[in-house]
Parts: structure tokens; sequence; C-alpha cells
């Protein structure tokens, strides 16, 4: 299955990917903490988007759209521009590198995200086979 | 800016040093004006532990204001253990204790003829008797001179007994465990009897415009607490990259010989984060604190390992215990001594004794198999005592193969041990390493950053694979144009200041008008200046080479298989930089555009 991003049916089929991937289980099976992605508009997005997915031990136990953050407190807040967001499912920005260059914001446990390096990488490559195009 | 005092310890006599205006707008200060100052002086005769070698000592024109991470001071002279331009940085709070005691700089000559420290309070000097404090560590005549100065408040830099038995390693430490760890200039230090300066000052620090640089400095360090590396260096310190610098092959084991090791995963800051972080410790006004405070399990609070140490006591010796590696690091601050070059040397003899090239019979009968954790602490001590084989590690990594027929093991450029960043993980450390003009460094452009991302555009520098080739050459000469200037003003590289930001607060600070291109041609005027120094001292192209184990394909990790096309990425290097091929010069032409007359003339006539 592949999808549109950032569309419900593009998070839809990510959490089918993600829980019917054997490589990201296995990689990402001791990740604990859900996740919010914070799609801020640029070029063809006019509103913010955001995105929140519910993973644990290499399976993802569901996802929402929000239309605000507000009183949640996901484990991890990811925040960028929706071109860096498309860059990064493009392969044209490593996801690592946009953390560690003010391309992509974290909020959370630093520590858990920089000892999780394959486990994102293995996150990203999911989005990426989903992804058959950007909005 | 505020005049550089000068000191000749042989004579006890000072003088007040204007600096020329036309140098203070073309080198801004730190390590850059120190080149221009001492361009004249360090001769391929001097001998950089004798009485006429210079130790000059300088701050920047942001150094002690609020701004972003300025809290830095450089020491600059001849190397002792690579003949060639020496400059190490550190951070703490001493250089803006300095300024705000009148003066911008120290630049000190001669040698007393016992051993001194020296306490300058708001410009007034005092020499006095240090007999006692010979031998104490780099800690302990911190809390000595204050105590005997009767002044809590004052900043001490001093040596330990690294620096006093003339460890070509040895650095200057102060702040407890903030080192200018690189280059033997602590040897310097030592050969003049100098034991430590205490400063202490309640001066203002001058500023062509205060109120737009207090409205540049306060938007300047709103965006950089909120910058991504910050919070990495905030939360993990200085080690916070390290699980994706292992992941990308760039982080050493064995020795640079191998790509895997088990338990590496232990030894990165978020490790130390999760077991032994009790408290985090921030230089001068800086919004990062990237400093680490543990606690090993005896309720005593110390310095936590950085990157550095992390590695090169740990996996780099095969060692995966944070315990072990703390306090390996603290034994050699206290000593006074590189931790770099250090464990480098220490990583050789292993190394060595890996290939059957030493055995027991070389070694005083320690076993140096990878993870003996003894015997690294045994070979730190005997090297600053320079006892036994110590005696031979106490001469670098360089001396010691060369020793046992084996310098190409040797993982070193010109006489400086490779800091901690393999460059088949990341390829541009490769030219870094092989042009930096003090050695395999990393701080003369920390290109490694810029491999996972750091490229900014508005320095006319774009992004390459980590693994291109001689296409990134440019990018890597523009890096290190940019870090020129850092290591000038003297900004600590860990403080992700766009440069549009560096730019204005330059101006502020010094009443000029500069655009981007000419903040980074005053970096390339320094660059090629301390090229020069370096060709006057005897360095040719024949200098810029890579040890053999960054030229051979690493057996696994996530940089297997790669070699670096070192020879294509040179050349190009050289046409990108304005270099001439045949004598590693740079080209009459280059040096009289960068206003270098007088170099040109001394190197081409």
């Amino acid at each position: 299955m592949s999808a549109v991003f950032p569309s419900p049916e593009w998070l839809k089929a990510l959490e089918g990917k993600l829980n019917t991937d054997e490589q990201y289980a296995r990689i990402a099976k001791n990740w604990e903490g859900d996740l919010v992605f914070q799609i801020e508009p640029e070029g063809n997005l006019k509103e913010r988007v955001i995105f929140y997915l519910d993973l644990w031990h290499g399976k993802c136990r569901g996802t929402e759209v929000w239309d605000e953050i507000a009183d949640k407190t996901p484990a991890f807040i990811l925040k960028a521009s929706y071109g860096n967001f498309a860059r990064i499912l493009k392969g044209e920005l490593d996801p690592m590198q946009a953390m560690l260059t003010r391309k992509l914001g974290v909020k959370g446990n630093m520590a858990v995200m920089m000892r999780s390096v394959p486990t994102v990488l293995d996150f990203v490559r999911c989005a990426r086979d989903i992804t058959n195009e950007i909005v | 800016m505020q005049p550089i005092l000068k000191i000749d310890l042989s004579t006890g006599a000072t003088e007040e040093y204007r600096i020329p205006k036309k140098w203070e707008q073309e080198y801004l200060g730190g390590a850059s004006l120190a080149a221009r100052l001492l361009y004249g002086a360090l001769s391929p005769a001097l001998d950089p532990l004798s009485p006429a070698a210079p130790l000059l000592i300088l701050t920047g024109p942001l150094s002690g204001t609020s701004g972003p991470a300025v809290g830095r001071f450089v020491v600059c002279g001849k190397s002792p253990a690579t003949g060639l331009w020496a400059e190490s940085n550190a951070g703490g709070f001493w250089g803006p204790e300095l300024r705000k005691a009148g003066y911008d700089g120290l630049w000190i000559t001669g040698k007393a003829a016992g051993p001194v420290y020296l306490h300058l309070a708001d410009g007034r000097l005092v020499v006095r008797e240090a007999a006692h404090l010979w031998g104490q560590d780099t800690y302990q005549i911190q809390e000595s001179i204050k105590t005997e100065i009767g002044q809590r408040g004052a900043r001490v830099l001093g040596i330990g007994p690294a620096g006093e038995n003339g460890i070509l390693f040895a650095g200057l430490f102060c702040d407890h465990g903030r080192a200018a760890g690189r280059t033997g200039l602590g040897a310097v230090m030592g050969a003049k009897n100098l034991k430590a300066i205490a400063v202490q000052g309640h001066g203002k620090i001058p500023l062509a415009d205060p109120e737009k640089f207090a409205g540049l400095r306060s938007a300047a360090n709103r965006a950089l607490k909120n910058d991504s590396m910050t919070s990495v260096l905030h939360d993990l310190g200085s080690a916070g990259a390290a699980d994706y610098f292992d992941y990308l092959g760039e982080m050493p084991k064995k020795y640079f010989s191998a790509g895997v090791l088990e338990g590496s995963e232990k030894i990165t800051g978020a490790s130390v984060a999760e077991t032994i972080l009790v408290g985090k410790k921030a230089c001068h006004a800086c919004v990062i604190a990237c400093g680490r405070v543990v606690d090993l399990g005896d309720g005593e609070k110390r310095k936590g390992p950085e990157y550095e140490t992390l590695v090169g006591f740990g996996p780099n010796l095969g060692i995966t215990d944070t315990h072990v590696i703390t306090r390996l690091g603290e034994l050699c601050d206290r000593y006074g001594v590189d931790i770099i070059s250090m464990s480098g040397t220490i990583g050789l003899a292993f190394r060595l004794f890996e290939l059957g090239v030493i055995s027991r019979d070389d070694t005083g009968g320690l076993a140096l198999t990878w993870g003996n954790a003894a015997a690294a602490e045994q070979l730190v001590r005997q090297t600053v005592r320079r006892e036994g084989f110590g005696e031979l590690l106490a001469l670098g990594s360089r001396a010691l193969g060369r020793h046992f027929g084996a310098e190409d093991e040797a993982v070193q450029v010109n006489g400086l041990e490779a800091a901690y960043h393999d460059p088949r993980g990341a390829s541009g450390m490769a030219l870094v390493y092989a042009t930096s003009p003090r050695g395999a460094c990393h701080n003369q452009s920390d290109y490694f950053l810029t491999e996972i991302g750091q490229a900014d555009g508005s320095l006319g520098m774009a992004f390459y694979d980590r693994h291109a080739g001689a296409e990134k050459a440019a990018n890597v000469a523009r890096h290190q144009d940019w870090r020129t200037v850092d290591n000038a003003l003297v900004l600590c590289l860990f403080a992700n200041v766009p440069p549009g930001t560096v730019l204005g607060l330059i101006n502020a600070a010094c009443g000029l008008d500069w655009t981007v291109d000419d903040m980074l041609r005053s970096g390339e005027r320094a660059w090629n200046l301390k090229r020069a120094i370096n060709n006057r001292l005897g360095l040719t192209r024949a200098n810029d080479k890579l040890p053999k184990a960054f030229l051979e394909p690493l057996p696994d990790g996530g940089a297997a298989g790669y070699v670096i096309p070192f020879d294509e990425m040179l050349s190009a290097y050289y046409t990108a930089r304005g270099w001439d091929p045949e004598t590693g010069r740079p080209t009459k032409d280059k040096l009289l555009a960068l206003g270098l007359d007088d170099v040109a003339a001394d190197l081409w006539e």
C-alpha cells in the first residue's frame, strides 16, 4: 500500500507497514515511546499537520491525526517544515543529520533518540517505502 | 583592543604591546592574530623548549562578553612535538578573566631562574616563587594558588607534572580539567619554569558598539539555546552524537584497526547520561553546558568524560567501562597531559603488542592486550614520570613507532596524534588531518559535523556524501577558513551559531562593516599564514599525508571496505587553495591576493 504524504491515508499506510515489516520489528524491538510529527506549512502545504504514532517494541499500536498537541504529552515531538519532511522522505536528507542540524527539531529524551539510530533509520525506510507522492 | 602584556621571565621585564590597527582588523584576534605576531619569531633553529621560545596566550574580540560560547582563549608557539606551528585553545573562565584584568593576551619569553607563577590582578603583575608548588597536579594548584593569594575568585591556568617533566604532549589546564592540550605547549611553559598564571579583574570588556552588540548577542543566545545540536550537547555532552558516529564507522576501535567492538554502545554520551551523570557544567556565559559532572559511586562529584576521552581511553583501547575511562581521563587532566595524544600513543603500544612488534620484554612485563585498563593506567603514570617503557611513550607515537621500526603504524600526521574521528567514516577528515597546520587535528575543522549535514549555504558550502572524494575538496577548504575565523574569535566550535550572526557580532564588537566574504577572507588569510609559517619551518607537500591505517579499508562496521581516494582529494584541495603542488607553499599570487606581501617575499624571492 502506498499513499500521498501528508494525508490520513499515508499515516494509515505507515501504520500497516510498521506492523508487517519484519526488519523493522527486529531492529525496533526495544523501542518504547509514542511520537508526534508536527509538519509546518510550506510550499504546497498550507496548514499545519500533526500525526501521532504509538510505537512500542517494533510495532505501531495506533495512529491518529491531531488538530493540536495542547496538553498531550507524547514521548517525542519531531517538528520540521514540510519541505524538510519531504526531503527526508525523498531520501535527500538523512533523518539523523536533520536532527543534528536544525532541520528537524526534537523534543524528548535525546539519550533515547541517539541510542536508537538504527531504529530511526529503519522507521524512515518504512515511511519512504509507502510514500508514492508528496503534495 | 586592549594591549598584550609582554613578560620576559629571564629578566622580569614587562612591556605593554599595542597591536597594530591593521592587524587587529585583518586577523581579529586569537590564533589568527597569534600567527601574525609570531610569524617572524618561529624559525627552524628555534628550540621550542629554549628561553627564546615564545608562549603567546590570546583571547578574541568576543571573549568575556555575554555572547554565545565566547569563554575560550588560545595558546600558541612552536610545538616541541611537531616542530611546527602550535595552537591549542581551552574553555572555562580564565580567558574572560584575563580580559577583565586589562589585557587581551600574555606574550611570555625567557626562563625564570627557578619555579615561579604569575599573579595578574587588574593590570598589576607580580611574579611569585613556586618551588613549593612544583610537582602539584593541575587540580591542586588551583586551590593552592587561590589560597596563597587570598582570592577565591581568581582563575588559574597551569601545568602539571607532565609539563614540568617536558612531556611532548603536555598541556595547560584551567578550571578543573579545561585543557589547552594539543601540541605540547605545557612543556614549553614548563621549560620556562612557569608553573601557573593566576588572573583576576574587574574591568569592562571593550566593545565598539555595546548597544548593538547587546541586542545581537541576546538573540544569538536565544537561538543557540533552541538549537537541536545544543540540545544534544546539553543533554548528552560532547559525546552526544557518539552513537551515530559509531553507526557510521567513524568512531575508532582498537587503535583504528577495527570497525566493530562488542560493548562500544556503552561508550556514548547517552550511556553516560543514563548511568553516572549527576550534573552539567558550563564555561563562561555558555547556554550549552556540555561539561559533565559524574558520580562513580564513591560519592565524589568529578569531571565526566567528553567524546575524545570516552573513545581514546575506551574503544580505542578495547575498553568499554565508563568508570575506568573517567578515572583515566581524570588522571591525565591532573598530570596535565593531552588525552588524545596520550591515549593515541598508548593505542599504538597496544597495537604493536598485538602485531608482535613489541613484547613484555619491551614493556617491563606489561601485557598490552585490548581492554587491559590496568596496563593503560600504568603507562600513563610511567609516561608522565618518564619511567621504564614510559620514557619512550613520552616522545609520542611517531617516535615510539620509529624506535621499533614501525613508524607507519603510528596514526599521526607530522607528529600529532589523530583525533578520534576516523576519516574512513567521514572522508573530508582525510584532508583536514593532512593539511591542518598543527597535525592530525579536528579543531582546525570539525568537518565530521559537515559530513552529517552541518553545511551552511551562507558560507558557500554544499553538502556532499560522507564518502564523496575530490569533489568536496573546495568545501573542506571553505570550512577550514570558517573555523579559522572561529579560532580567531576564539569561539567554541560546539556553538552552532549561524555565520550571519557571527558576522553581526564581529562588526558590533570591532566596529567593522564586513560582509561574509570579508570574514571568510580573514580566515583564509590566517590559514595561509599558518601554512607559510610551517613552510618556513620545513614543511612541504610531502608532509600532507595520512598514516597507513587511514589508507586501508576497515574490515567491518559502518565504513567497512571504503578506501579514501586521498591523492585525488589532495590534488583537488591544492587547486582549491591556490597552493603550489611542487613545494606545498601558497603561490605568490595567492599570498599577494590575501595581502600577505611580506610572506610572499619571504617564500618566493
